[in-house]
């Protein structure tokens, strides 16, 4: 089991980076990690703390990026996506800059400070901009990667980060490139998910498993999906869940049904994720609670799972 | 000193632009009238540095309009110091012409993708800490509306500029006192102006911005303002200046002159001037 959090790992990795060069900027807003304390001490030119003020935190990544450098913008996924949407459509979409937002607190993972911390319309949101790769991290060997894959793009990006400690599901020689990740092997019957509920699918496909049920596990780590990618990886299935800790409108269910309309294959989709059209969350006591009152526990899944068969 | 080739160079901009979004049907006409003076001082005083051989040229120094509503002005100055054909002008705003009512990036010269207010300045904020990081020369003028200073990510980004000392940024602020549908003072006052950028640790340079007498002396001592309190320029302007029939009127923000006050507007544009 990992000790070290995603934003540490990623931001370690970020520290490797900015050491070999000096254009490597890192902008947070007034958010913090045991690993950027010490960037920002080290490279103190190459650490702006924008202060609680994202809309400008973006501009002036903008600016920045016009210049030469490569910003990583930081703050909580929900005020980092949200609070300066407009100014990430415009700008890093908008004029395709590689600029990295970083946002940590992944769907519900700060689930005890209640909805305006949670981060669940962010890959709707994101996915529909011209230029944007969301990297939605699962473990971290994949975060690591992120931060390389980030540095190198020419685009802007959005790496996504879960606050807790996860175990890590990937070898760290694991070729990203293709942004769907099969771990159960594609089946009749699959799990489609992205981020920290990769480990109910997980679950789920290993508990069915004993009963003689084989169901595949595919995580979609890079949004949006590339069709080919999709197609190809899809080849023999014939029912997808898509399993989100986000609303589902627009979210990865909704990504998947898209394609699958679009390319005409016959396959048969189920989404669970959150339905947030009356109210938000307001479900306290941990994760688990949260997911058992959505229907999107381990328990729950599985029963769906079997109800699809 | 004498200003006259700047007067007949600003008078020669009015008429252009008064064509223009008459003959598009559509632009920001007063936005743009009221910058006139203030951009001619820009682009044809030798204030700006800038190449429209060479639009990436590094050492260049960078115009950010942020009231991009201004583009009709920033797009006619583009074309006649060669960043792009006059003809272009024809097509603004028109089928498979290359100019939007606001500013593309992809035009030579415009910098910068804008239309939505409050984030040029931002965008200058990074554009002048680069230039520092790098330790490069030049100078990022920003141009913002009035009624763009509502915004509130204006005053976030200059928080962020006094507090870096970004004497490499020229803040103008286009002091025409009107919106798209009313004056600031009158619905939701942004007084006292002055203050508040003094306040956030600016220097403050209050200017009639139809004057080249008052523009020259500032802008000129611009690329050695070594203050470490950055410098913004409030230049009292008035909204269609130029044109009285439109002058001071927010309803006409976003309306150009119809072809039948084209000729009354031309007449109008024209007395100004010999007055």
């Amino acid at each position: 089991m990992n000790k070290i959090t995603m934003r540490d790992t990623f931001w370690n990795r970020v520290y490797g980076l900015a050491k070999e060069d000096k254009n490597v900027i890192v902008i947070a807003a007034d958010m913090g990690a045991p690993s950027l304390d010490k960037f920002r001490v080290d490279f103190a030119n190459q650490f702006i703390n924008a202060g609680i003020a994202e809309q400008n935190a973006m501009l002036v990544a903008t600016g920045l990026a016009m210049t030469g450098k490569k910003c990583f913008v930081y703050a909580i996924a929900p005020f980092i996506t949200l609070r300066c949407y407009e100014q990430v459509r415009n700008y890093p979409a908008g004029m395709d800059l590689p600029i990295t937002v970083v946002g940590v607190g992944a769907g519900i993972c700060y689930e005890d400070s209640g909805p305006t911390h949670h981060s669940v319309e962010d890959i709707t949101l994101f996915r529909c901009l011209p230029n944007m790769q969301i990297f939605n991290a699962s473990d971290n060997n994949m975060t690591a990667k992120f931060a390389d894959m980030a540095y190198q793009s020419k685009h802007p990006n959005y790496v996504r980060l879960d606050r807790i400690v996860l175990p890590n599901i990937y070898d760290e020689n694991y070729d990203f490139s293709s942004g769907l990740g099969v771990l159960r092997d594609v089946s009749d019957i699959n799990i489609l998910s992205t981020g920290n509920t990769i480990q109910t699918a997980l679950e789920v496909s290993d508990f069915l498993k004993n009963e003689g049920i084989s169901v595949g596990v595919i995580d979609a780590y890079k949004i949006p999906i590339d069709y080919d990618v999709f197609s190809k990886t899809v080849q023999g299935a014939k029912k997808i869940l898509t399993l989100e800790e986000h609303t589902l409108p627009g979210g990865l269910g909704s990504h998947v049904c898209e394609i699958v309309m679009d390319l005409g294959l016959n396959i048969q989709v189920k989404r669970v994720g959150f339905d947030f059209s009356k109210k938000y969350c307001y479900v306290y006591g941990g994760r688990e609670v949260v997911h058992r009152a959505y229907g999107m526990d381990a328990n729950s899944i599985r029963e769906m799972i079997k109800g699809m068969m | 000193m004498d200003y006259s080739k700047y007067e007949q160079k600003a008078h020669e901009l009015r008429n252009k632009i008064l064509d223009l979004t008459t003959n598009a049907g559509t632009g920001h006409l007063t936005s743009s009238l009221s910058c006139v003076e203030i951009l001619t001082a820009l682009y044809y005083g030798n204030i700006l540095k800038y190449d429209p051989k060479n639009e990436n040229w590094p050492e260049r120094d960078y115009f950010i309009l942020s009231k991009a509503q201004g583009s009709p002005l920033l797009y006619t100055i583009l074309a006649d110091v060669g960043y792009f054909p006059e003809s272009d002008l024809k097509l603004f705003a028109q089928k498979d012409g290359k100019l939007s009512v606001h500013l593309q990036n992809s035009v030579p010269g415009s910098e910068i993708l804008c239309g939505s207010l409050g984030c040029g300045y931002g965008i200058a904020a990074g554009l002048a800490l680069g230039f520092k990081k790098n330790r490069t020369a030049n100078v990022v003028y920003s141009m913002l509306g009035d009624g763009e200073c509502y915004e509130g990510s204006i005053w976030e980004t200059a928080t962020f500029v006094a507090h870096h000392r970004l004497n490499n940024l020229i803040t103008i602020v286009d002091r025409n006192y009107a919106c798209a549908t009313h004056f600031l003072e009158d619905e939701l006052s942004i007084e006292p102006f002055a203050d508040r950028w003094r306040a956030f640790g600016f220097d403050v340079k209050e200017i009639d911005g139809h004057s080249f007498e008052q523009i020259f002396p500032i802008l000129n001592m611009t690329h050695s303002h070594c203050s470490s309190r950055p410098l913004v320029i409030i230049a009292d302007t008035i909204k269609g200046k130029g044109i009285p029939m439109v002058e001071n009127i927010p309803l006409w923000h976003s309306r150009p002159i119809p072809k039948e006050m084209y000729d009354e507007a031309k007449r109008e544009l024209n007395q100004e001037e010999q007055r």
